[in-house]
């Protein structure tokens, strides 16, 4: 009995470590990829429209790797 | 939000929330696609003039694939489908009570996006295949070969793995947050994160497509 309530309280901490980790791996790749956009938009800036949309598509690529992370915390949470 | 109506086929389990919604969407692209090619003409009335346009946006995001025309139905069917799947949640359909669950997007449901994933799975496969024969995964008796051999078995598993959580887990993240945001405040607070989600249901349908695309395009090109 206090084994698992010991297993319990450690998958919190797991959870808020999954959710963080990754929350900080997707702000470091979405701050490249926001940095590399701006300094080819002010190089060239009539490229903005093509960098535009493959910017977006990359921010999406990027953020969904700190859902990721969400996921394995929910999972944790609710899948005890 | 993230529980399911289950019922039992047989010995098959259902979620028929995620059913009803699916129809729902489905219908939409149907019906949507029916009234929009009526009566097509060489001078465009004002609704083909709309179809035009889209099916435009389509053979326009192919246009780097070899016989990229072949493809737009698949791609079509996904980005419609997706779009107004995801843009369903924020109805406000949960009002009608079921006896577990709430119907919301149908895309929050794993099922559902794993479905899509594995025909996008099989889709480019069959056309790696019918392109390249046995080639499409198998590249000579090298070292390199049968490296890129297992990236290949390997790249069969989390290709549709990514894209199934990906779209799965954006939208349960954003009925996730925008419950939160409810039960912090019910009055006017939500509202901006629901429209941040209408972006996000855009967002996930384009990314679904544009990696559907890049897949086909690795599948169907020559080796270097």
């Amino acid at each position: 009995m206090e084994e698992t309530k010991t297993i319990s309280d450690l998958m919190y901490i797991g959870a808020g470590l999954a959710v963080g980790l990754a929350a900080m791996g997707a702000g470091i790749g979405l701050g490249i990829a926001t940095k590399g956009f701006m300094e080819g938009a002010a190089r060239q800036p009539e490229l903005i429209d093509n960098l535009q949309s493959k910017f977006i598509l990359g921010a999406a690529l990027a953020e969904a790797c700190g859902i990721y992370g969400l996921l394995v915390a929910l999972i944790l949470f609710f899948m005890r | 939000m993230g529980e399911h109506w289950v019922g039992f086929i047989g010995s098959l389990h259902v979620h028929w929330d995620t059913l009803i919604t699916m129809w729902i969407a489905m219908a939409f692209v149907i019906i949507l696609s029916f009234v929009l090619t009526r009566n097509l003409n060489i001078k465009p009335d004002k609704t083909q003039t709309i179809a035009e346009s889209i099916l435009r946006f389509f053979t326009g995001s192919l246009a780097g694939v070899k016989n990229g025309e072949k493809h737009v139905p698949l791609i079509a069917s996904l980005f419609l489908f997706i779009l107004f799947a995801n843009l369903m949640g924020q109805l406000p359909l949960k009002l009608i009570r079921l006896q577990q669950g709430e119907l919301a997007s149908p895309t929050n449901d794993i099922n559902m996006t794993a479905a899509m994933a594995v025909i996008v799975l099989f889709y480019y496969l069959y056309h790696g295949f019918k392109e390249k024969g046995i080639h499409a995964i198998w590249h000579g008796f090298s070292v390199s070969g049968i490296i890129m051999f297992f990236v290949e078995l390997l790249e069969m598993i989390t290709r549709p793995l990514s894209l199934a959580i990906r779209l799965f887990a954006n939208i349960l993240a954003g009925e996730i947050l925008v419950m939160v945001m409810v039960s912090i405040c019910a009055i006017a607070l939500p509202i901006p994160f629901m429209l941040f989600e209408i972006f996000v249901a855009f967002l996930q349908a384009f990314v679904f497509m544009m990696l559907t695309i890049a897949y086909v395009s690795s599948a169907v090109s020559e080796e270097q």
